[in-house]
């Protein structure tokens, strides 16, 4: 599509300079081209932005999508850029909106823990921010130093946290949102409960900027636990670990991390970043119990008895600080490590239900197997949620195109278990194509009405999530 | 030394995972992808794919001020700063730097003329024309402010006198490399440093050849002159009698640490003898029962910037704080990302005045946050950096080294 012919992308720009300063238009081909990517491993493939603003303030973002509207340009809105789904890829050309610089935090309210920030916010700095007020936002995708609220929004990220906690989804109560004509609207609201009509702000969450661009967020916060206790559980078989999760949820305790590593991934995290990790188990679980100090010390016993009694080989319960940070250092450096083995990182999402985690682990080995690649294989327990790490050179053709059927293959495996493509990564661009994978086309009709309802000209992020 | 071909691996195993925009002190303010190592790397693959002409780059690498911090969040352990160094002298070799940059690196190249600039006008105020200014692509309407930064930097705080021995003399061959600004611009610091080895029983040795270390000639990319004041320095040291090579800026210390990479052959062996001798000065007297004397009575509450070159570079930042919490009448207390770069980074604070500015203001925000009436640090640079940022904020507070204080503790405890 990019921009139709008869206008000239010099108009777009000459209208975007009556409403943002120069320094927040860039033009330049050399910075384009930084555009042109986020972490996606997309090989050489180039889909180079017409244009990258950053806007100020919401009022800018509104004026840049009326222009945007007025000659039909795609807009693809960009957090930090750290999504693995091709989210911010280009596609079509067209203005990119990049949050850098719409990044406060705005207000905590302490009396009805709830706090309203900027898309641009980095989860991290808002983290730090509430909690010295004895506060705690939960949602922690692993990448939370850089990763944006509005990015998270719109993926509705998690992580480890999220199998007590729950996503990013479930701290959203209202949003200030820019539609395709550049309307600033605001839906939900700031209070926990709100059955108002049609649950619009949910829908915005994981809508991946293809309905509207998230300026601000309000989002609910949860007392900040007393205290917390991390422990490492290694295991002889993949099976076992599985069963002891399965055991540790049905004594009624809910760690607030329930996170698995294989071998492959301790083995390579001990030859990267050596921390002592033994590298000869099968599995290793991540746990940990959070709440009150007294409770959390009995839980982390239970633990240790049931994980005993499924056959793990060893506990080891964090005694201090110290060694608290040395496990979530080692499972915090996987994708790092993983990284450091060749040059590109392909990162899988697949998501079964809980119990069947083992024969998704299976299945994945056995897939890699098949096609001569090497995965390293972490996720989160409790929640389903694995996440295969490919490790390979996109520059070898032969191993990319391996890659490719082993990644459909594993989706084939995932839904086959009962599960789906991604459990918290996205669609984007990626996973477009699988879609009708896992939702019937009367579904993907109603989700084409959605998106047509709020964007009739397709130019938020197209291409993404659907193709025609 | 490498080139920037031998790093095409490393530049194309950036995942663009992103970490670093967390890190990076540039981005923070610019808010531009290209303007740090990500949207570096991103770039340096497209040249090197030509895909864009690697001429068109040095703008942007221009941003970065190697503050090392992207390094060490970097999942797949690339160093941008080196990366980009080997590009800057890819653009030297081609001539693509600034006739305006290479005169003023010709200055600290030649000894005679820092000489000469020391005695007369003083290197700082020489950079104060608005000709230089506007070449560097600064602003020239911000040279009050800069002049009155550098013209702080040249009162001399600690002025030499012999003191009395608390302990015999020690049997250590300390060799003592000062540095351009302790040389030619302050002699404080290097006062400082002496007065406390004296005092301690240990003698430095101070070679009267030294010259620059040479960084200002490889931040421009001029790996020529890196490689002959390296030889010449290195020539300046008899290897037979040193046990300690010791730096108090931080940029002399991490670029004798590095000056075996440029080197070959029986060089490079001194060099690799020496890298391993070379010390900070705080990594030093923290070795030693210092002497602290007890004549202070009022009490002063000192805080201390980590120099990127120094916590970074070199993994020394417990012992510069052991050493100054030991002072008596000093109560230290840390600031908020005490690790963060000041903005200033060598000629940065010149060419890229805007963005430096803003990260300076950052650092001194985090400073007039604390309860300090002193600020410290051990890198001439960055007093710059600290500086800047506090007369942004009207604050006139003095940025020494820990070893001034120190000594000036001494001077008082003898009665002058
Ligand atoms: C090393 C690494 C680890 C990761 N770990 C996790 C993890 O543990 N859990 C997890 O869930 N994800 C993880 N991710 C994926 C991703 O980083 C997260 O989903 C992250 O929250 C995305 O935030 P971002 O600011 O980078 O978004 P971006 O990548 O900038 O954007 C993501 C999508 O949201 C859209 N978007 C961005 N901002 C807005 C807005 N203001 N309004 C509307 N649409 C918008 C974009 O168009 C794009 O489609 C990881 C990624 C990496 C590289
Ligand atoms: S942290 Fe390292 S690998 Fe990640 S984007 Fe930055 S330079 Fe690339
Ligand atoms: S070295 Fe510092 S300034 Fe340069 S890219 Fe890395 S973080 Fe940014």
């Amino acid at each position: 599509m990019t921009v139709p012919n008869s206008i000239s992308i010099e108009e777009v720009i000459s209208e975007l300079k009556l409403v943002l300063d120069k320094k927040n238009i860039l033009t330049e081909y050399e910075e384009r081209f930084c555009y042109a990517y986020d972490a996606t491993a997309i090989g050489d493939e180039l889909y180079l932005p017409d244009v990258v603003v950053l806007p100020e303030n919401t009022e800018q973002v509104a004026q840049i999508m009326k222009i945007a509207n007025k000659y039909k340009v795609p807009v693809i809105t960009r957090g930090a850029g750290t999504n693995l789904c091709g989210g911010c890829i280009t596609l079509k050309n067209g203005i990119v909106i990049h949050t850098s610089k719409l990044n406060k935090i705005l207000s905590i309210d302490k009396e009805n823990l709830t706090c309203v920030v900027e898309a641009g916010a980095v989860v991290e700095k808002l983290q730090q921010e509430v909690e010295e007020l004895g506060l705690f936002y939960p949602p922690d995708p692993s990448n939370l130093k850089v990763s944006t609220i509005g990015g998270s929004v719109a993926l509705s990220s998690s992580g480890p946290r999220c199998f007590k906690y729950g996503g990013t989804k479930d701290y959203v109560l209202g949003l200030e949102v820019v539609t395709a004509k550049g309307e600033i609207i605001n839906v939900g609201g700031n209070t926990v409960k709100n059955v108002t009509g049609y649950n619009l702000s949910q829908l915005f969450v994981g809508s991946e900027g293809t309905l509207g661009i998230v300026t601000k967020v309000t989002l609910k916060l949860v007392p900040l636990p007393e205290s917390k206790q991390v422990m490492l559980v290694f295991f002889d078989s993949i099976d076992d670990a599985a069963m002891a999760v399965t055991d540790i949820i049905s004594h009624k305790i809910t760690p607030s991390t329930l996170d698995l590593m294989d071998q492959k991934t301790m083995d390579t995290v001990e030859q990267f970043h050596p921390t002592g990790l033994p590298t000869h188990y099968d599995a290793a679980l991540v746990i940990e119990v959070d709440g009150i100090a007294d409770t959390i010390s009995v839980q982390a016993k239970q633990i240790e008895e049931i994980c005993y009694k499924n056959n793990s080989k060893d506990v080891r319960i964090a005694k201090d600080k110290k060694e608290a940070d040395e496990i979530w250092f080692a499972r915090r450096s996987a994708f790092g490590a993983v990284a450091r083995m060749k040059p590109n990182v392909i990162t899988e999402d697949a998501v079964v239900p809980r119990d069947k985690i083992p024969q998704m682990v299976k299945a994945i080995r056995k897939i890699a197997e098949k096609y001569n690649l090497t995965v390293c294989t972490m996720g989160h327990a409790g929640d389903g949620n694995l996440h295969p790490n490919f490790s390979l050179d996109l520059r070898d053709h032969d191993e990319h195109e391996r890659l490719e059927k082993a990644v459909e293959e594993l989706f084939d495996a995932a839904i086959e278990l009962g599960g789906t493509l991604s459990g918290e990564h996205g669609i984007g661009m990626s996973k477009a194509r699988f879609m009708n994978k896992v939702a019937s086309e009367e579904v993907l009709e109603y989700m084409r009405l959605i998106k047509n309802s709020f964007d009739p000209n397709n130019i938020l992020n197209p291409g993404k999530i659907l193709i025609k | 030394m490498k080139t920037l071909q031998d790093y095409s691996e490393d530049i194309y195993k950036c995942s663009k995972c992103g970490i670093c925009l967390a890190a990076c002190p540039v981005y923070e303010e610019t808010g531009n992808e290209a303007t740090l190592s990500r949207g570096f790397f991103t770039l340096l693959h497209g040249a090197l794919n030509n895909k864009i002409p690697m001429n068109k780059l040095a703008k942007y690498l221009d941003y970065c001020t190697t503050c090392k911090a992207c390094f060490d969040f970097c999942p797949s352990g690339i160093s941008a700063e080196e990366i980009i160094l080997a590009a800057r002298s890819y653009f030297y070799e081609q001539g693509d730097v600034s006739a305006i940059k290479k005169s003023i690196v010709k200055i600290f190249n030649s000894t005679l003329m820092l000489k000469g600039l020391g005695a007369s006008a003083g290197m700082y105020r020489a950079l104060q024309g608005p000709f230089w200014m506007e070449q560097l692509g600064g602003l020239s309407s911000q040279l009050n402010l800069i002049s009155n930064i550098v013209n702080g930097q040249t009162q001399e705080y600690i002025k030499y006198k012999p003191l009395l021995r608390v302990c015999d003399k020690k049997e250590i061959n300390a060799v003592y490399f000062p540095g351009c600004i302790n040389n030619y611009f302050n002699a404080s610091v290097k006062n400082a440093a002496v007065m406390v080895c004296e005092k301690n029983g240990i003698d430095l040795h101070i070679k009267s050849g030294f010259a620059c270390c040479g960084i200002p000639a490889r931040s421009i990319g001029d790996v020529q002159s890196f490689i002959n004041l390296a030889k010449h320095n290195i020539d300046q040291i008899n290897l037979e009698k040193i046990d300690y090579l010791i730096t108090d800026c931080a940029t002399c210390g991490i670029v004798w640490d590095t000056y075996p990479e440029y080197l070959e052959g029986e060089y490079r062996e001194k060099a690799l003898l020496l890298a391993q001798k070379s010390i900070n000065i705080y990594k030093f007297l923290t070795q030693f029962d210092i002497f602290m004397p007890n004549n202070i009575e009022n009490n002063k509450i000192v805080t201390y910037h980590d120099p990127c070159h120094l916590k970074r570079g070199q993994k020394v930042n417990k012992e510069p704080r052991e050493f100054l919490s030991a002072i008596p009448g000093i109560e230290f207390e840390e600031m908020k990302d005490s690790d963060r770069c000041c903005g200033a980074s060598g000629l940065y604070f010149l060419a890229k005045s805007n963005i430096s500015q803003s990260i300076s203001k950052r650092k001194a925000e985090n400073i007039l946050n604390t309860n300090a009436s002193i600020i410290t640090t051990s890198c001439p640079s960055c007093k710059i950096g600290l500086s800047q940022g506090l007369s942004l904020y009207n604050k006139n507070l003095p940025v020494y080294q820990p070893v001034e204080l120190l000594a000036n503790n001494y001077l008082h405890s003898e009665g002058s």
